[in-house]
């Protein structure tokens, strides 16, 4: 009986929220703050891609914020399963195939994240994607071999050196500007390596943060397995 | 004048202490207990600098460099700084306590989650931009759901686990309202968003108002979204049921009102907010009446108070607002203090339940007296902040002419007596049991001091706190002057 209310509910929620999207709509010239965006991105923050300058610098705060949210599920996580970790696992070595790949691809994963994150302000892609893909590849070392380690102490001190990089960039930029996070280095030309100010800096402290800390939380739970 | 502090310390600071926990813990774990409460100590300054500056004229602060509605901004006016004043002092005071109760490992965990939580708690309340405010949300309920099981045993896990389901499904709702949202004005900062609602078709502003309010009516402990409460305050660490109460929840509520009042008319939600308020307060009293275990008892009485306090806001007329931000205050005030006292009783005799803590009070007269005083204050006797709140709460109700109200409300103060009382003439009154009697750390006999001085003083000068809450009331119904300040005079 229960199930059959609960189906009806969510069939009425599913059939209104369908009624409701098809009346909004998108598409039309009500963009009012994306308009904004689209036009006058790379004059004013000397970033060729739009949605890291919206993620990185009109919205930057935001980010700030979605970074913690990953430092805190991180950090929650390994306060929950603090007495758990450091028990001794027991996994097999992959086949030799596997393995001879993990090893030659792990270190061009490693060197295509940190392109992502390196490059967010030029191309599709930036720090949580770069982060991620670092993190894939240390996912894939451990699933080949039995006694990769990483190093635990060290991704903690890379985490949190990122975080602080961040926060900190955001306090010089009240000091040496006007406002927190604020551009306060000289936007270059844009379309090249060095321009859009403080955007790359950010990235590539978000690339490491979430590299280490995404690596950090496979390394908790596995760890916790036995 | 030129001022040294701006609104952003509330949610950096606290950031990069939280940052930094990990790193100090490498060098000296003796430092990690410390820095939170220097960065509690400096929020409480700043806090304290700006509150002046903030009646005279609110503060807006840009965030890299763009100007509303192109970036994001915090608005520190009178609402804010009561509230982000009132989060700080009592974060201060939880540190104090924490600071001998909470002993065991991961200590910098522990100090983390609760540096984000304040940095979250106090960005609910000063951002103007409705996508900033969720992200702050998410902080805020992340850091509560790692903080409910951070004991780790088995009733910590399934009530941490509970409060994120229910969590997580709610912050999606806020999440849909935004996108809905945002695909109908285009824009994110919510005095932009108010000055463009009317452009919205009727239906979709109500969808949109019924998901923000189931979304944040979870945390704000509305009827029927509160089922995470009591397993949560009753399973965490006590300072944390202390910041459940006295911070997170007075986040969520203040972000439910700022979203009725500024982005919808109060007018379309009022009669729902009192029915519901009054809902969630006659329940949830008889519910604490049935309780067994002392911390649940709390929680429940908890949520009565905030059905209280939604009720206040639901009148929506002035004195109604003042005394709802009163109730909050002189909750979050009285209920920390329960939470402590409990904290310890429950320790000393190593049992949650009420039965358990027989005779407790003449055993450890200091942790029973504070506990006795915040029963006397939170059930709303004269000398004691409590009595202030439901006062003016009830003389706003007559003016409103909702008599039925002030009975129901009278009616649930019987209640709430009933088994306040009940609990210390057990701690007073009966034998005690076999156990070992330790001494109270100083520092939570400090903890309980103050906020016992706290609704003291305030009990007997309630035009102090009074007088600073009617401009925030005034500030939450003005809406044309919130737009003004906020948008920057564009």
């Amino acid at each position: 009986m229960r199930k059959i209310i609960t189906i009806t509910f969510l069939a009425i929620l599913g059939y209104y929220m369908i009624i409701l999207f098809q009346q909004i709509p998108f598409g039309d010239n009500r963009m009012n703050v994306g308009r904004h965006y689209l036009e006058n991105t790379i004059e004013e923050t000397g970033s060729v891609n739009t949605v890291t300058s919206i993620v990185v610098s009109y919205r930057g705060f935001d980010t700030l914020g979605e970074v913690t949210v990953l430092f805190l599920a991180a950090t929650g996580l390994g306060a929950i399963l603090f007495d758990k970790r450091g028990k001794k696992r027991r996994r097999q070595n992959a086949s030799s195939l596997v393995r001879t790949t993990s090893k030659l691809f792990y270190p061009l994963i490693v060197l295509l994240g940190a392109y992502v994150f390196v490059h967010g302000h030029l191309t599709p892609g930036g720090g949580f994607q770069g982060g991620a893909i670092i993190a894939t590849g240390v996912l894939m070392m451990y699933m080949s071999y039995r006694r990769f380690e990483t190093n635990h102490k060290a991704l903690t001190i890379i985490e949190s050196m990122a975080g602080l990089i961040f926060v900190t960039i955001g306090m010089a930029g009240l000091i040496i500007g006007q406002s927190f996070l604020e551009n306060f280095l000289p936007l270059g030309t844009p379309n090249t390596l060095f321009s859009a100010g403080i955007i790359p800096i950010v990235y590539s402290a978000i690339g490491f943060k979430v590299g280490a800390e995404l690596t950090g939380v496979l390394d908790t739970l596995l760890k916790t397995i036995r | 004048m030129e001022l040294y502090f701006s609104p952003v310390h509330f949610i950096a600071v606290p950031l990069f202490a939280a940052f930094l926990l990990p790193l100090l813990g490498r060098i000296s774990q003796k430092l990690v207990p410390i820095v939170p409460g220097i960065v509690l100590l400096y929020l409480s300054v700043v806090a304290l600098t700006l509150f002046p500056h903030a009646y005279e004229a609110p503060i807006v602060e840009i965030i890299a460099g763009w100007r509303p509605p192109f970036g994001i901004t915090l608005i520190f006016g009178p609402l804010a700084a009561f509230l982000v004043t009132m989060i700080t002092l009592i974060g201060f005071v939880v540190w104090i306590y924490s600071y001998r109760f909470i002993i065991r490992q991961p200590l910098e965990k522990y100090y983390m989650l609760f540096m984000l939580l304040i940095a979250g708690s106090t960005g609910i309340i000063l951002t103007g931009d409705i996508f900033n405010l969720f992200v702050f949300l998410e902080i805020t309920a992340i850091a509560a759901y790692a903080l409910t099981a951070f004991l780790r045993d088995h009733n910590g896990a399934e009530a941490a686990f509970k409060y994120l389901l229910i969590g997580s499904f709610t912050s999606a709702f806020v999440l849909l309202a935004i996108i809905i949202l945002y695909a109908n004005v285009g824009t994110l900062n919510m005095a932009d968003i108010a000055m463009r609602m009317s452009d919205v078709p009727v239906k979709i502003k109500l969808t949109i108002m019924i998901l923000f309010i189931v979304g944040l009516g979870i945390e704000a402990e509305l009827f029927p979204l509160n089922g995470w409460a009591p397993d949560a305050y009753s399973q965490a660490p006590s300072p944390i049921g202390a910041l459940f109460a006295g911070i997170v929840v007075k986040a969520a509520v203040y972000a439910l009102m700022r979203v009725l009042f500024t982005l919808f008319d109060l007018s379309i939600s009022s009669n729902f907010l009192i029915v519901m308020g009054t809902i969630t307060l006659l329940i949830a009293e008889m519910s604490a009446m049935r309780q067994q275990q002392i911390k649940r008892m709390l929680a429940f009485s908890s949520i009565g108070q905030m059905g209280l306090v939604l009720v206040a806001f639901g009148l929506g007329t002035k004195e109604g607002i003042a005394a709802a931000l009163f109730l909050m205050f002189s909750h979050a005030v009285i209920k920390s203090m329960l939470f402590f006292s409990a904290g310890y009783l429950v320790f000393f005799s190593g049992h949650k339940n009420i039965v358990d803590l027989e005779g407790m009070g003449r055993e450890k007269p200091w942790t029973g007296f504070f506990f006795s005083l915040g029963a006397l204050a939170i059930i709303g006797l004269p000398p004691f902040s409590g009595f202030w709140g439901k006062f003016y709460l009830l003389i706003s109700a007559a003016n409103s002419d909702h008599m039925l109200l002030i009975v129901l409300i009278l009616f649930s103060a019987v209640i709430e007596a009933v088994y306040y009382l009940r609990v210390v003439g057990r701690l007073y009154f009966k034998k005690l049991h076999d156990i070992e009697v330790r001494k109270t750390p100083f520092t939570g006999l400090l903890a309980m001091g103050i906020l016992a001085f706290v609704t003291l003083t305030i009990g007997i000068y309630p035009d102090f706190i009074h007088e600073l809450v009617l401009p925030a009331a005034n500030e939450l119904l003005d809406k044309a002057a919130y737009l003004q300040y906020a948008m920057m005079g564009q």
